[in-house]
């Protein structure tokens, strides 16, 4: 069964729906771009600077819908508890697994359920959370022609188990997570900074790390310029 | 046998230097002679800015809507206006346009309302100095001057 | 490992990060045994930009020229994902005229990008004249793209929703005259090296990856294809209306550097098969869906992934409800793919280190983001 191609036709009137706050706003266009909040700006505009109350979603969009079939049945008959929220937004599956089980999920979903090809690894930052982090997996399997994607959420800190041992390819893809996010995969079998200098102290990608911030001393030690803005 | 005898003459190689034997046509030369010649660029080519003008009076177009500084991902434009005291319009005093930061992209083309600022066909670009990659207002106006050389 | 650098019979050899045929600026740090690869390691990240970062704060519209600059030599295909991706989001889809062309466009970037593949591949292995014959035809569809959008390389043709240009006067007998041109170029390249003694015994037998290490290491694009795995997310999942076209998957058998090459020799074929077919049915209509003017998705996430020259390239976004993504993440084929370059090159030579790096088709742009 393929969820990903079949689901999104029903989907889509719910989508428009959901958008459709979003388009009654604003006949003035100077809203096309609305400023970027953070970046900072060498000239405030000042027209469209106040977030314009925009006019509020009468109702909050309904839920996503719940995935079903086999699957879920199956990873709910096996973990129990420790697989939740399975909903299927936009026709795309996806589902949460409690920290601790998210290693053994990994290798059910493997070896019998037929995911043969991790995809990707990366995180999400949550500051406002207190799990502040999502690590999310997405999954293919070539028999099913299925995609689905996995969330774990931890707190800063904890340590999800790597999957190296299960797909090669997370790898790198956990090195990237760990770069960017400051996400230490526990039992990785070379938790380096890849695409950052090995030295660089931070993590990029948080939210709390600016836009223009950088590793000041990094950057004067090996670059030999006072900053590089 | 016949392997072996392909093998011997080079049979390979010969098909190969046939091949480029038979690109040696002069109509397959597509190589531009620049400086020599300018190459003629598409018509909706993203290059150098620039701001029209009125053709009549010279007047400038710009009606400092600040929509373009709004569109630019690079927020690369700044528009300086002010308010006229007796028609109460804003009148463009000032325009920066950093062409060491663009990208090129057209989101600022495609934002402008009155087809005032552009993206010309010109692209030469060079420039001695970094101050030199910032236009103002007349420069955006008048265009650039690249020097051309004789040879 | 201080000690294993210091043996006399293993070379610890720094390739890269200027080396002419890495593409870029890859370094990698090859272990030798004489000749003989004992093992590599990729350092990469000399061309981290933080697209990612860069995407948190800036709006949806504004974020589209910026992944153009990732993969930069199929910069229309990074554009395409990404507005699928917003598109997805929002709940749209462009309209029929809008996908059509997005999909010749799409295809004809292909082309340019397997073409520069050849030809750097080939002036690697030491074939100088393919890089002239594969720029000389590659010209002809960066002509069409700088006529259609205005430029050449990072070309932002799409934008959220559907075109922002209507098509030119004269594009599609444009495409046809390509098509009809390229074809038989396409043998003459053939005729240069797919029966050369020297390319042949270069290419063939040389960085073998099974279609089970593909998966475990994630590759996909001709190099799955390649070592006989006939999967190609067109196909598979069906997007921008490729359903509608009738083209074959071209796969390899030995999943060895020759077959990646016949595999994307093979398929800019098939691409011609398709731009053929879509510029045939281009329908009429209007080019731009009807999307709010201030992009503002409700909050959801999704990830979309499209069949790029080089591999499965998705877009994860989370949206918080606000004009700005919450998070992009970009699933870059490039990066996953190299990631198996330790296994391709472990045992070969060092000269064949280059035929490998070739024939994944990396590009640094992409691989660091
Ligand atoms: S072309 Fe793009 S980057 Fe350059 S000024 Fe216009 S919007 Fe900004
Ligand atoms: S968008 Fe056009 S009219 Fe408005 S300030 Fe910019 S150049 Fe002037």
């Amino acid at each position: 069964m393929s969820l990903d191609s079949a689901m999104p036709e029903e989907q889509k009137p719910e989508g428009v729906q959901g958008s459709g706050p979003a388009r009654s706003e604003s006949p003035q266009p100077a809203a096309d771009a609305a400023p970027a909040a953070a970046a900072p700006k060498p000239e405030a505009p000042k027209p469209a600077a106040p977030p314009k109350p925009a006019p509020k979603p009468p109702a909050p969009p309904p839920p996503p819908p719940d995935w079903e079939g086999d699957l879920p049945t199956a990873l709910k008959a096996e973990f129990g508890d420790k697989v939740s929220e399975f909903i299927a937004y936009q026709g795309q599956p996806s589902f949460v697994v409690a920290q601790d089980a998210a290693h053994q999920v990994v290798t059910s979903l493997r070896d019998i359920h037929g995911f043969d090809y991790l995809v990707d690894v990366t995180a999400v930052h949550w500051p406002k959370r207190d799990e502040a982090f999502d690590v999310i997996y997405v999954l293919y399997s070539f028999v099913r022609n299925e995609r689905i994607r996995m969330k774990v959420r931890i707190k800063d800190g904890q340590k999800p188990a790597s999957v190296v041992d299960r797909y090669v390819t997370a790898n790198w893809l956990e090195r990237e997570a760990y770069d960017m996010f400051g996400v230490e995969f526990a039992g990785h079998p070379d938790l380096r900074r890849i695409l950052m200098p090995d030295e660089w102290t931070g993590y990029p990608l948080r939210k709390d790390y600016g836009i223009l911030e950088m590793d000041n001393r990094w950057v004067q030690e090996n670059l030999g310029i006072e900053s590089g803005q | 046998m016949k392997k072996l005898l392909r093998k011997i003459f080079l049979a390979d190689l010969l098909e190969g230097l046939w091949v480029t034997f038979r690109n040696q046509d002069p109509k397959y030369i597509v190589t531009e002679q620049y400086p020599f010649a300018r190459p003629k660029v598409g018509e909706r080519y993203r290059g150098a800015p620039r701001l029209n003008t009125n053709p009549e009076n010279g007047e400038t177009l710009c009606i400092s809507c600040d929509l373009c500084a709004l569109a630019c991902p690079e927020n690369l434009i700044v528009v300086g206006w002010e308010r006229n005291a007796q028609t109460k319009r804003k009148e463009l005093v000032n325009f920066t346009y950093d062409t060491s930061r663009c990208m090129f992209c057209g989101l600022c083309e495609d934002a402008c309302p009155v087809d005032c600022l552009e993206l010309t066909q010109d692209f030469e670009l060079a420039n001695y100095s970094r101050d030199g990659a910032i236009w103002d207002r007349q420069m955006l106006e008048e265009g650039p001057k690249p020097a051309r050389y004789k040879f | 490992m201080a000690e294993t650098y210091l043996d006399s019979t293993e070379l610890v050899l720094n390739m890269g990060p200027q080396h002419p045929s890495t593409h870029g600026v890859l370094r990698v740090i090859v272990k030798l045994d004489g000749e003989k690869v004992l093992g590599t390691d990729c350092v990469i990240g000399y061309l981290h930009r933080g697209v990612e970062k860069i995407a948190e704060n800036r709006t949806y519209t504004q974020f589209a020229p910026y992944v153009d600059r990732m993969d930069y030599v199929a910069s229309v295909s990074n554009g395409l994902g990404y507005c699928l991706a917003v598109e997805k989001l929002l709940g749209v889809e462009a309209t029929p005229r809008a996908q059509v062309v997005r999909v010749i466009l799409t295809e004809l970037n292909r082309i340019a990008s397997h073409l520069l593949w050849l030809g750097t591949h080939a002036l690697d292995i030491g074939a100088i004249t393919p890089l002239f014959y594969c720029m000389r035809e590659r010209e002809y569809v960066l002509n069409i793209l700088e006529k259609y959008c205005g430029a050449r390389l990072t070309t932002h043709a799409f934008r959220i929703g559907g075109l922002q240009y209507e098509t030119y006067e004269g594009f599609e007998q444009e495409c046809l005259a390509f098509c009809d041109m390229f074809l038989p170029k396409a043998d003459e390249y053939e005729e240069l090296l797919t029966g050369n003694r020297i390319w042949v015994e270069r290419m063939r037998g040389v960085g073998i990856l099974s279609a089970a290490d593909c998966k475990a290491y994630g590759v996909t694009g001709p190099m799955i294809r390649a070592a006989g795995e006939k999967w190609d997310l067109r196909k598979a999942q069906p997007y921008s209306g490729y359903q509608n076209y009738d083209f074959d998957i071209p796969t390899g058998e030995f999943g060895d550097n020759f077959d990646r090459y016949l595999v994307r020799m093979e398929e800019m074929r098939q691409s011609v098969r398709i731009v053929r077919q879509a510029v045939a049915a281009l329908p009429a209509g209007p080019i731009m869906a009807k999307v709010p003017k201030v992009i503002k998705p409700p909050v959801g996430e999704v990830y979309v992934s499209i069949e790029a020259p080089k591999g499965e390239l998705g877009y994860y976004i989370v949206s918080d409800g606000s004009t700005q993504p919450y998070r992009v993440r970009v699933r870059p084929p490039s990066f996953v793919n190299l990631q198996a370059l330790d296994k391709m090159a472990k045992g070969c030579l060092v000269a064949d280190l280059v035929a490998i790096i070739g024939t994944t088709d990396i590009v640094l742009g992409e691989v660091d983001r």
